[in-house]
């Protein structure tokens, strides 16, 4: 560490330098004030190197002191790719280079700089190829100079980083809180509207925080204003990422206490583009060296930071903000050997040095001997928010930058300041006043008529780009002038092909710094004028984002039955299906199912989908949706039906019950609940609107509990309040109402999908919890237990009923399932209904049957493929589990029809290898195909 | 997001809709040849410009509404006539 | 009947009202979180005509704080919906509000369909209260809440945490509340997402007060 650089106090400084810190770099201690950014810091401490190139580790010093800067990208901690210029230093800031091994000083990899000339652009396409075999090598060798910084795995225990997301509503939102972007807030507040103002950088004032006296002034006048003006919320550390449909601005949010990054959602009614221009680097021989810096990094750091960035100085100025640099140079001390103004034709031709500039040669053959060169060649205009938006840009050659293409903005988009006009500080300021009362009454606030923005006056700027040698082009990925030429000389003479060949402007700076001189130097090679060859586009994010600030915080809906309490408190294991979670087992799901098979078992089913329909035309809606009849189920009675979709596909099926004159519960599969609902509200809201039927969703409002078992009915009668449960009073598929446990408006039927005499009851939801407790406390002597969703699949599969979506799939139709006898052809228009009368008159094609492997203890996975004796496959397995009642494996699943009779084998191929012997079985039921038990 | 007019709620973010895309009368279910069924089903205009498609506002109102949508612009306008009775 | 139990873990000291399980916490923070889900909710829906919305004195998207049976019961009467209403009403008074709906409802809709639907146990109740309520909401809502886009009375349905939601602005003695529901099973995690993004701003869980009362937890 060298001697302080640091200059007295100077006026517009942000430093306080009451408050003094510490922090490392490279694991050395380093004083810094707070305010500083980590570069700044380092700069006044004397340090010059802040990275190494990316393709030949070249060393690399700041450039533009700013958001922007290529060069000074750094690990902060745990945290890869901090931007040095920008990140303020905190006590204690461990921060280390990125990529530079085994040191800043003396990087190894530097060798590939020797190599360039075997290392051109495009190398990447051509070289690592062959042989294939040595790709894992060439993985690990470039991985080492690959650039980047290093993230450590989370470790269990620690904080994780917290990101959130803010919803807002601006009438006008101002990017850029420069003099211009202040100065439209302000108006536009003024005229009555809520206004977003979003800056960059940590403080409001833009270029005028490092300007002269009279801007300070002005910077303080503004600043004021905006604090005391209503009606603006000011963000600083945060950019606009971008503009999407219908103005909704993304914002990043950084600096706050609680949250590492916030994305804020603003939907605006006006933007206001002012971001203010970007100083651009000139291009030639020695341009990456430490110490050629632009002239606003300068600036910044004389001015803000009191750094002293050199001692002996070389200018190279084409414009006012160059010469203004000049003054600040002199002010701090430095000496300013010699001026080469480019407006009077000087010119620059080399910077020599490697790891700090020592000496310039001019276009005029002389060699000045000195330890800093600035740059002030010209200012580009940030595309992305205005093409983002909507809009496009121009190029003007006597200005020498690009400008909006004004008429054809976007509705609702206005910009201000430098990026649509020059002119003294009072004329832009004005300016900006006009805009922001226009935005203001697009947004609806303000009366009269939207005021007319003038026109600024646009200085001319002499076009400098390239001087008379080669130079870096796109300092992040190391791009150079010759690599551009090469490009084009192999025929990738397009903006948009020689950016993805060299990848110029395909880095961290995305074009801000890089993209003009790129266009220059390839219109220069193809011999055209920039207009001609085209841009790239721009595409957000502006900066960038983490992965964490665009994915929030983390929000899993999560759905829970009334009963989840005590799944919990017993050991059951988790199955998360869709939101929900249910108890797939208490720790034994044969013994579950064994439970079921000989005694009573309790299933909690209170995600299947339940919907109360209501009104005369209920069964008009019934007959629509299924495709079996529906017109004369009496009260009390409930039907099994199949629902298909317009196409003949199998969508749900489920049982409705009546439970009145006019009110009817059906059920759905848990998986189908919500899209049934919202395929009854399409019919009755597109084709039938006159149908005088309401249908309103009541999963939830039940807790719904299978009761199951050759016992089932002596454990319901214990628990009923008011119902006649014996077997006359309530046979097989009728539903009744009632109490039960003490709970009024209970819902049970009398249903059997596990083949056994079973129940469903449902339970309003609140009361849930104490009806399954008190059927377990009542049945303990009949042998109840709760069984689980595995246990439950178990029984379902010995008895063959085909699960939606399990053994169907997006091409099975009724007829495929076996339950074309279900379909009622003659009814009328029902969904499904043309191509189902189509089907019926042809050949089936696949039919789902039952399969019992020939090695009763090989129960394959579900998905394996079918094959036939001469090899080629012929369906798959759908559903598979180890039957206990059988004590055998048992499955479902999809063949051609042409195999689809008992007794035909097929071959299943394991997916662990191998193949396993299956027969097809005369039904699809493996345990009591007859149907007895459920009937008892 | 796109904002999509629901004449009910007015314009809100496009998330909290399902999309159901491009507008198909229904043919009648009793005369269609397989053809013309078929194309009901499955074949969509998909014109780049305007376009009559129906959108189903799962998170407000839960009722099915008709806008105008220009599939190049992203431009977004309630429909002529509502799909409401 | 046996006590009833909400979707949201009761914060403890546990009370009964109106045979629900409710929390009796008493919380000070300017923020404050109230599970409500003991309140009754009954869904009506009836063609909009605008005779159903006259008698009943409400529009889509308003809600209006109602005194029925004999004068005595507060009942929050909702604009939830096109052709749809809810009613809240204190814990255990679902016979008094089918009733009233039942019989204002068959008066006005004439000849066409009304069903009066009983959802106090499919939905989760919570209210938010206090000045930065909206703040919280911003960041698990995308509508404007904003005073002038949905103030005091205002009542909207739409994506909350990624749920669906009905959000109705019902201010308690001047400070800004919004009674929140969504369907039941998604009780917890709604509650437990607001309280996650409340944590910066200081919410705390407060226990549930009858709206007869003097809310406990309004400063």
């Amino acid at each position: 560490m060298t001697a302080t650089r640091r200059l007295d106090p100077q006026p517009g400084e942000v430093i306080d330098r009451r408050q003094r810190l510490s922090f490392s770099w490279n694991a050395r201690a380093y004083p810094a004030f707070a305010g500083d950014t980590i570069a700044s810091a380092l700069a006044a401490s004397g340090e010059t190197v802040f990275s190494r190139s990316m393709k030949y580790h070249r060393p690399r010093g700041l450039l533009t002191a700013s958001h922007a800067d290529p060069n000074c990208t750094v690990q902060v901690g745990d945290e890869p790719n901090v931007r040095a210029a920008h990140r303020l230093v905190e006590p204690g800031m461990d921060v280390r280079a990125q990529d530079a091994w085994p040191s800043l000083a003396f990087d190894v990899k530097a060798v590939t700089g020797l190599a360039g000339r075997f290392l051109p652009a495009g190398f990447y396409y051509k070289t690592f190829i062959r042989p294939r075999s040595l790709w894992p090598t060439y993985e690990r060798v470039l991985r080492r100079f690959s650039h980047g910084g290093v993230v450590s795995p989370h470790r269990p225990g620690s904080e994780p980083q917290r990101y959130d997301k803010r919803h807002v509503h601006p009438d006008v939102l101002v990017a850029g809180g420069g003099p211009a972007g202040m100065a439209a807030a302000v108006a536009a507040a003024r005229s009555g509207a809520q206004v977003l103002l979003v800056e960059e950088d940590h403080a409001l004032g833009g270029h005028l925080r490092w300007g002269d006296p009279v801007e300070l002034a002005s910077l303080a006048e503004l600043r004021d204003e905006v604090a005391a003006t209503d009606g603006i919320e000011v963000l600083t550390d945060s950019v606009a990422l971008g503009c999407y449909d219908h103005l909704e601005v993304a914002v990043l949010q950084r600096g706050l206490a609680h949250v590492h990054e916030r994305l804020v959602k603003a939907r605006a009614r006006a933007l206001v583009v002012a971001p203010g221009l970007i100083e651009r680097p000139y291009v030639f021989a020695g341009n990456d060296v430490p110490g050629v810096l632009l002239s606003s990094a300068v600036r910044r750091l004389v001015n803000l930071y009191a750094v002293r960035p050199g001692d002996r100085a070389v200018v190279l100025t084409a414009n006012p903000q160059g010469d203004a640099a000049v003054a600040d140079l002199e002010r701090a001390g430095v000496e300013v050997v010699h001026v080469v103004d480019a407006r009077r034709g000087g010119d620059v031709v080399r910077a020599v040095g490697r790891s700090r500039v020592r000496a310039v040669e001019l276009a005029d053959g002389r060699r000045i001997d000195c330890d800093l060169l600035l740059t002030a060649v010209g200012w580009t205009t940030p595309a992305t928010l205005f093409t983002t938006a909507g809009g496009s840009l121009g190029y003007d050659r006597r200005t020498a930058r690009f400008w909006p293409d004004a008429p054809r903005l976007p509705d609702g988009v206005f910009a201000a300041g430098g990026v649509v006009g020059d002119g003294t500080l009072e004329q832009l300021v004005e300016h900006a006043g006009v805009v922001g009362r226009a935005a203001a009454r697009r947004a609806g606030a303000g009366s009269g008529d939207p005021p007319v923005v003038p026109e600024l006056p646009r200085n001319p700027h002499p076009e400098l780009f390239r001087g008379r040698t080669h130079g870096i082009v796109d300092f992040s990925e190391d791009v150079s002038s010759r690599d551009l030429v090469t490009a084009v000389q192999e025929g990738y003479s397009s903006a948009e092909l020689a950016k993805r060949y060299t990848t110029a402007t395909m880095g961290p700076t995305q074009g801000k710094v890089e993209s003009v001189n790129v266009l220059a130097v390839l219109a220069e090679a193809i011999g055209r004028t920039i207009p001609e060859v085209g841009t790239t586009t721009w595409r957000p994010p502006y900066a960038p984002v983490t992965l964490g600030a665009l994915a929030g915080p983390h929000r899993d809906p999560v759905r829970r039955s009334p009963l989840q309490p005590w799944h919990e408190r017993n050991g059951a294991v988790p199955l998360v299906a869709g939101a929900w979670i249910r108890p797939d087992h208490y720790g034994d799901p044969v013994a579950e199912a064994r439970t079921v098979r000989e005694a009573v078992g309790i299933i909690d089913v209170t995600p299947i989908g339940k919907l109360d329909l209501r009104g005369p035309d209920v069964p008009k809606l019934l007959n629509l949706l299924y495709v079996n009849r529906w017109s004369r189920l009496a009260v009390g009675r409930v039907r099994y039906g199949v629902m298909c979709a317009e196409d003949g596909v199998v969508l749900d099926d489920g049982v409705t019950g009546r439970l009145g004159e006019e009110h009817y519960l059906t059920s759905t599969t848990s998986g189908g609940a919500a899209s049934v609902w919202e395929w009854a509200e399409s019919w009755l809201q597109t084709e039938h609107p006159d149908w005088r039927v309401h249908v309103t969703p009541v999963t939830t409002a039940y807790a719904s509990i299978s009761v199951a078992g050759p016992r089932s009915r002596e454990l319901i009668a214990r628990v009923v309040d008011d119902v006649d449960v014996s077997a006359d009073a309530f046979p097989y598929m009728h539903v009744r109402t009632g109490g039960i446990a003490g709970v009024a408006g209970c819902v049970l039927w009398r249903i059997g999908f596990t083949g056994e005499l079973g129940y469903e009851l449902h339970v309003p939801a609140g009361h849930g919890l104490h009806v399954w407790e008190r059927l377990l406390a009542r049945g303990q002597d009949l042998g109840v237990r709760a069984v689980g969703i595995e246990a439950q699949r178990v029984l379902r599969l010995e008895k063959g009923h085909l699960i939606v979506g399990q053994d169907t799939d997006g091409l099975t139709q009724a007829h495929d399932v076996g339950l074309e006898g279900l379909v009622r052809l003659d009814k009328d228009d029902f969904a499904g209904r043309p191509e189902l009368v189509w089907r019926a008159q042809a050949a089936d094609e696949r039919r789902l049957v039952g399969l019992w492997p020939r090695d009763e203890a090989t129960v394959p996975a579900e998905g394996s493929q079918l094959v036939d004796a001469a090899g080629r496959l012929c369906g798959r397995i759908t559903s598979s589990r180890w039957s206990p009642t059988l004590r055998r494996s048992i499955c479902l699943g999809q063949v051609a029809a042409s195999l689809a009779q008992s007794g035909t084998e097929v071959r299943v191929r394991l997916p662990e290898g191998g193949f396993a012997a299956a027969v097809v079985t005369e039904h699809l039921a493996a345990v009591d195909p007859e149907g007895v038990r459920v009937r008892a | 997001m796109i904002l999509i007019p629901c004449p009910w709620c007015g314009p809100r973010d496009a998330g909290e809709f399902g999309y159901g895309g491009e507008i198909v009368p229904r043919p009648d279910p009793r005369t269609a040849t397989p053809e013309r069924w078929r194309d009901y089903l499955y074949l969509r205009a998909n014109v780049a410009g305007w376009q009559t498609e129906r959108w189903y506002h799962r998170m407000g109102c839960r009722r099915l509404l008709t806008v105008r949508r220009n599939t190049v612009t992203g431009e977004v306008r309630p429909a002529a006539e509502a799909v409401e009775r | 009947m046996p006590v009833a139990r909400s979707p949201i873990a009761i914060a403890p000291p546990e009370a009964v009202v109106g045979g629900w399980a409710v929390s009796a916490r008493r919380s000070s923070a300017d923020l404050v979180l109230v599970d409500c889900s003991a309140m009754t909710t009954v869904a009506l829906r009836a063609r909009d005509s605008g005779e159903v919305a006259r008698a009943l004195g409400v529009t889509m998207g308003r809600a209006a704080r109602q005194r029925w049976g004999d004068g005595s019961v507060p009942v929050l009467v909702v604009g939830s919906g096109p052709d749809e209403w809810r009613a809240l009403g204190p814990p255990g008074t679902l016979d008094l509000v089918v009733a009233h709906l039942t019989s204002v409802a068959a008066d006005a809709a004439g000849d066409d369909l009304v069903s009066v639907v009983d959802l106090t146990h499919g939905t989760a109740l919570v209210r938010l209260t206090g000045e930065r309520s909206a703040d919280l909401l911003a960041h698990e809502t995308a509508v404007d809440l904003s005073d002038r886009a949905h103030p005091d009375g205002a009542a909207l349905r739409t994506a909350v945490s990624g749920l669906a939601a009905d959000v109705v602005r019902d201010d308690q003695g001047g400070v800004c509340s919004y009674l929140l529901g969504c369907e039941r099973s998604s009780g917890q995690y709604l509650f437990d997402s607001l309280l996650d993004a409340g944590g910066p701003l200081g919410v705390d869980v407060d226990g549930f007060a009858s709206d007869d009362e003097e809310p406990a937890h309004v400063r």
